[in-house]
């Protein structure tokens, strides 16, 4: 008896929670399809925010930044990343607590300290020799630094879970490195090199604030564009902008979901 | 073959092979964290000892001046102000963490007690909104909180708020954007927690005639305590540091640490003093990840801490 009564004030307290979850979200998406200009009410249904939106080439511009400096940083934090992850795991007899200590302190880091420390060190560097101007390359090198972690430790858990007894048997299988590298290797981490890249990906599409502080006058990504907007008072194409985002997530869930669906049939 | 002749220099030929290995694929990446991340890191370190200079840039006689003035002592006496933005960073972190370590317990039971086909789903559900942008998200709480919206107006019917204030830019609204945004990442280890409970303690308890509240003590708080320090570990740590929450969220009264860093960097522009904000920063998360270690060894979950 009691055990009924607990389940279901949990089962209301669950779903009690999932409103709160996604309430601020569902406000941005109902919102983008207002009719007024009002941020408080609603008075009908119109799509003339997402209209507005394609006319503006700010946010137009700010969108190409992002998916350019999403690719840039994850393509290249792939390659690096999964280097040191096949070093960690081919010497992890040796001691090596200072590579842990370097890959863990861009994820142990604070945001904050992490974007002002790249920003400092880029304007003095763009000070005394004139290269790195704070821009996209700049944001590219400080979200390929918090990348790289990620993507050493997903190839590193990921060989760490294979039989060892399947090196030996490509080494007798396929004579030169590079063959063993292009028909077993990569083959089998495949899974984890594509999970290490959408993480990047989504990495460095949800960041903020290293972008803020790395980024130059021209090279504003959606996240900063919306925070300028919102600064300087919430204009409604705001949450047009947002919602697509949102939806863009949505998306990427459920295609998460069928994927590890089909994986465990 | 290769096998027959080990001699100690093929021996050492081959620990020169697997240096030459461990080089090769270890140095780009450690290089460019050295080069990318210590070094600013160092710089960010040296600055904080430098003096302000002009525009905000810092100046060489080193000093421990922009410590002081973070004490609150500026050019017209001590005033308390950074130290109340101080407290209220500890205080937020405090308060914030606790609510979802309350909030996070019954949702990772929960969801422990649903059929295993629906678990992965129900994760999914907890973690999405945490894929979207964090300034969409507190956009999204701004929008909710407004003066004149449900929310706000039911404040006022019920006296919380005076009217026509909205219930934000608050501190009220900071702590409840941290609980949201954090929640995920305490419900996450937690839950990973529950599924390796082992039941049997807690049936133990229950044909001991032992109050759901000492069972939970007894029996299901001891097991789910690695999960319970990795996750505030993931919690506390970056809500202390936070910046777009408070910035957002709290209006003038309600800034962080984050804040007062990030203002040294645009408007009243003095590096020195926010690189030695950044320090304290530092301090507290190193504090906050061995604090955690330690208290997780002794209880002898250490491995399961994940940092």
């Amino acid at each position: 008896m009691r055990k009924r009564t607990l389940k279901r004030g949990l089962t209301g307290f669950w779903w009690l929670t999932l409103t709160f979850l996604y309430l601020p979200l569902a406000v941005v998406v109902l919102f983008s399809f207002n009719a007024s200009n009002s941020a408080a009410t609603f008075t009908g249904v119109s799509l003339r925010w997402y209209k507005a939106l394609l006319g503006n080439e700010q946010i137009l511009s700010a969108f190409g930044n992002t998916m350019m400096l999403a690719i840039c940083s994850s393509v290249i934090a792939l390659c690096i990343g999964c280097l040191i992850g096949y070093g960690m795991y081919r010497h992890r007899h040796r001691k090596l607590g200072w590579l842990i200590v370097l890959i863990y302190l861009p994820i142990v880091l604070p945001d904050i300290v992490f974007g002002i420390s790249e920003m400092m060190f880029f304007v003095q560097i763009h000070r005394l020799t004139g290269l790195l101007q704070p821009g996209l390359l700049t944001m590219i090198i400080s979200h390929v630094t918090f990348q790289i972690p990620f993507v050493a430790l997903i190839v590193y858990s990921r060989f760490v879970g294979l039989d060892p007894t399947l090196f030996e048997a490509a080494k007798d299988l396929y004579a030169t490195p590079v063959k063993r590298v292009v028909h077993f290797m990569l083959p089998t981490i495949k899974p984890a090199l594509i999970s290490a890249f959408f993480l990047s990906f989504t990495l460095s599409v949800d960041d903020f604030v290293i972008s803020f502080f790395t980024s130059g006058p021209e090279s504003a990504t959606l996240p900063i564009y919306i925070w300028g907007a919102i600064k300087k008072g919430v204009s409604p194409e705001i949450n047009a902008i947002a919602a697509l985002m949102i939806g863009a997530v949505a998306i990427a869930a459920i295609l998460s979901l069928t994927m590890s669906r089909r994986r465990q049939q | 073959m290769a096998y027959t002749g080990v001699t100690v220099s093929a021996r050492s030929r081959g620990m020169v092979r697997e240096s030459r290995h461990l080089l090769f694929t270890v140095a780009p990446g450690a290089t460019w964290i050295i080069i990318f991340l210590v070094l600013p890191g160092a710089y960010l370190m040296g600055v904080a000892f430098m003096s302000n200079g002009t525009y905000g840039l810092p100046e060489m006689p080193l000093s421990l001046e922009s410590f002081r003035r973070l004490a609150g002592f500026g050019f017209l006496g001590w005033s308390p102000g950074n130290l109340y933005t101080l407290f209220r960073s500890l205080w937020q972190t405090l308060i914030s963490t606790g609510l979802v370590v309350i909030v996070a317990y019954p949702i990772a039971y929960y969801i422990t007690t649903c059929r295993e086909k629906w678990r992965p789903i129900m994760l999914l559900l907890v973690v999405v909104p945490s894929w979207t942008n964090q300034v969409i998200r507190t956009f999204g709480w701004m929008n909710l909180l407004a003066p004149g919206t449900p929310l706000s107006s039911l404040a006022e019917g019920l006296g919380f708020i005076p009217p026509n204030m909205g219930l934000y830019p608050s501190n009220f609204a900071v702590t409840l954007g941290l609980v949201y945004n954090f929640l995920p990442f305490m419900v996450l280890p937690l839950y990973a927690a529950f599924e390796k409970l082992d039941i049997a303690q807690v049936e133990a308890a229950q044909d001991l005639y032992a109050s759901p509240v000492r069972a939970f003590w007894h029996a299901v708080f001891p097991q789910t305590l690695p999960g319970l320090l990795a996750g505030i570990v993931l919690v506390a740590i970056p809500a202390f540091g936070m910046y777009v929450i408070p910035e957002l969220l709290g209006g003038g009264k309600g800034m962080m640490l984050g804040n007062l860093v990030a203002m040294q960097f645009s408007g009243g522009a003095n590096w020195p003093l926010g690189a030695a904000g950044a320090i304290l920063m530092l301090i507290a998360t190193f504090i906050g990840l061995f604090a955690m270690r330690r208290i997780g060894k002794r209880l002898g979950g250490g491995e399961e801490v994940v940092i």
